[in-house]
């Protein structure tokens, strides 16, 4: 139960959030005027109307970073409950060395996977 | 004086009763939040000051002694300015992007430690925390670039994304090494370990901050930082000679305003961040000064004027180099770092004990 | 009802709203957001359970990464919801199958008292100065050491798949080579020659 008393505050400082994020919308839609035609909503271009829809497709480049990150963000999840028992693990005489080869084991294979990406050009931008 | 205070919270606590506990965190979370946006308002000035100093210009001059009075106005302005909702957008979700913007950029603000137990929700996991709601953030900026049915904000939104999540690696490794130093996810326990070490007994307590044994990290964690804000050298977001305001092209008044806000304040929650991290929080940098909230808020201010330094001093990146950058330097970097850092720790030079 | 309870049941009202928006939203972007919100509120549920790393996880993974890709890969399609209709039929046998397979693996958790299983005791109280994190951290990397790197082999078998996939062959790459770039020298790009003035 210790532990819920500290989240409490972050539930009410989340919600709290979501109302200061929405009462300056709110505030600027019953002070502002409104005044709206045709050419003050139009979409932003160069001068001219737009050719056709903006939800285009795009390079598949942005989803393989999108791809490779979730992979990385799964490797630091997985690093930082060992990082926070690390001086534990450095302390104990029959746990230090397992403790560190293991996470050299787990970057090694992933810095496999790394190099694999890097080498088949994924990281590049042309 | 604290007899006076716990009368008067004695009191308060009479009159709501059961509800007190919820008051009290209100309370205290606009004890928060007002500062907060008074220091974004002010940051808005300082940068314009800033730069204007380096650019050998004087800022804004006009409102108020020395535009003092400046961020109000600005404020006021935006206030009274229509809001403009494009016909082609997304009605419900184009409100959610700024919204969700400023959102996310206060919610981290709960775990912060502003000094020794002044901390609002002293969660145990709060680097997980922190990095949980900045990747959050991220939508922010999607959800505008897709609500506004646009080219420009478009190309902005996927830009964008594919930028803070490349850096967030690069943050999330960094904070590895810092996390391995100190052995906790609780912010004010990182703090309290860079207080210990030979140097401080000596006097020196600035260097036995993390920044020092940490150097490559440190500077890996603020420069994935600014990428993270998407401030120059890495707002290609908002390039003005190639996308025009990216994101915000089609939002104006209020709604431009809360981007505006959330910018400020995730950049200042950077900053801290990078206090505590690194720079020791409040601890004091010499051994016969006191620790105090003033040391935060000074380094926090010195982390900040960095960002608007570098606003004024670097060109834009392109966009090749700034994936480059995080990916193909930092990543490397991190992993190579947390390697020396745990054999450091093994051997018998460790200076964590 | 303590605040506990009232917390538990607020956060379980949304996230049954939005999980039920997310399967009848028409818009395959709303019906992602409306995901965002559901593991959101569902973190919030981890937590009550005391389960601080993976709530926190949770968002910092699924609401971080992973609904990101999904955002691209949903806000970049052309969805034809009327192609989509006709297949509703064909599918439905075996939809309904998986629902009702599920529906069953639900009842067998649920009703676990009913089948058999033994009920598991209240875990313990934790001591002062615990850490979730570190519980966990304790528990993966002793007991659990093969998983954990098995864990990795799979990652790294994700990565070879979505380089692969998504990798294209193209003849006319037009490529920039950053690291050249900024190994440039001042000597490779102008050459300085003294010339003697000359006189028209």
């Amino acid at each position: 139960m210790i532990m819920l008393e500290n989240y409490f505050p972050v539930l009410v400082f989340v919600l709290v959030g979501i109302v200061f994020g929405c009462a300056p919308i709110v505030l600027g839609w019953l002070v502002g005027p409104r005044r709206p035609y045709a050419e003050k909503n139009s979409a932003y271009e160069c001068g001219f109307e737009a050719f056709e829809d903006a939800r285009m497709k795009f390079d598949v480049r942005y989803y393989l970073i999108a791809i490779i990150f979730i992979l990385f963000d799964l490797e630091i999840a997985f690093l930082f409950p060992w990082a926070s028992i690390f001086k534990e693990i450095v302390s104990s005489e029959s746990m230090k060395m397992f403790g560190f080869i293991e996470m050299l084991v787990f970057l090694g294979i992933l810095l496999l996977g790394f190099i694999f990406a890097w080498a088949k050009g994924a990281l590049d931008w042309e | 004086m604290e007899a006076q205070f716990l009368q008067i919270v004695q009191m308060l606590q009479g009159f709501f009763g059961p509800v007190w506990p919820l008051v009290y965190t209100l309370l205290k979370i606009v004890g928060i939040i007002l500062p907060l946006l008074l220091c974004v308002a002010y940051l808005t000035l300082a940068e314009r000051k800033v730069i204007g100093a380096m650019q050998v210009r004087l800022g804004p001059n006009v409102v108020g002694p020395w535009g003092l009075l400046q961020p109000i106005a600005d404020g006021l302005k935006l206030v009274f300015k229509e809001i403009i909702v494009p016909t082609q957008a997304s009605k419900g979700i184009y409100f959610v992007g700024p919204a969700l913007a400023f959102a996310t950029a206060l919610a981290a603000w709960a775990v912060v430690p502003f000094s020794e137990g002044w901390v609002l929700a002293n969660v145990d996991a709060g680097v997980l925390y922190i990095l949980a709601i900045t990747s959050v953030g991220i939508y922010s900026i999607i959800i505008a670039g897709w609500a506004s049915n646009s080219k420009y904000p478009f190309f902005a939104a996927m830009r964008s994304a594919s930028q803070m999540v490349s850096y967030e690696i690069a943050m999330g490794f960094a904070l590895v090494c810092v996390l391995m130093v100190s052995a906790s996810l609780n912010l004010s326990d990182i703090v309290h370990v860079q207080g210990k070490g030979r140097f401080v007994d000596m006097g020196l307590g600035f260097l036995s901050w993390n920044w020092l044994p940490l150097l490559p990290m440190f500077l890996v964690f603020l420069i994935s930082g600014i990428a993270e804000t998407n401030r120059a050298p890495f707002d290609v977001v908002e390039g003005e000679s190639e996308i025009v305001a990216g994101h915000m092209v089609e939002y104006s008044g209020m709604a431009f305003a809360l981007f505006f806000l959330g910018e400020y304040s995730a950049m200042i929650l950077v900053s801290v961040m990078t206090t505590i991290f690194f720079l020791g929080g409040w601890l004091s940098p010499v051994g016969f000064l006191p620790d105090s909230f003033v040391w935060l808020a000074a380094k926090t201010s010195f982390v900040l004027f960095l960002f608007l330094w570098f606003r004024a001093t670097f060109p834009r990146y392109r966009y090749d180099q700034i994936m480059r950058l995080g990916w193909k330097i930092f990543v490397p970097l991190c992993m190579f770092w947390v390697l020396v850092v745990g054999i450091w720790m093994m051997s018998p030079l460790n200076i964590w004990k | 009802m303590d605040l506990k309870t009232a917390i538990f049941y607020f956060l379980a009202t949304i996230l049954v709203l939005a999980s039920v928006r997310v399967i009848t939203a028409r818009n395959p972007v709303h019906a992602v957001l409306f995901l965002v919100l559901a593991f959101f509120t569902a973190s919030g549920l981890w937590l009550l359970l005391q389960a601080e790393f993976l709530a926190i996880s949770l968002v910092m993974v699924y609401v971080g990464a992973v609904m990101v890709l999904f955002l691209f890969v949903v806000m970049m399609l052309d969805i034809n919801i009327a192609r989509l209709r006709q297949g509703f039929w064909t599918y439905l046998p075996l939809g309904a199958a998986i629902g009702l397979l599920m529906l069953a693996e639900m009842a067998l958790v649920l009703g676990g008292r009913y089948f058999w299983l033994e009920a598991m005791p209240e875990p313990a109280a934790p001591a002062a100065g615990y850490s979730n994190t570190k519980e966990l951290g304790r528990l993966l990397f002793t007991d659990y050491v093969y998983p954990f790197e098995l864990a990795s082999v799979i990652l790294l078998v994700a990565i070879i798949a979505a380089v692969m996939l998504t990798r294209r062959i193209r003849a006319d790459k037009i490529h920039q080579n950053p690291r050249e770039q900024i190994a440039v020298q001042r000597n490779d790009r102008i050459r300085i020659i003294s010339m003697p003035s000359e006189k028209e």
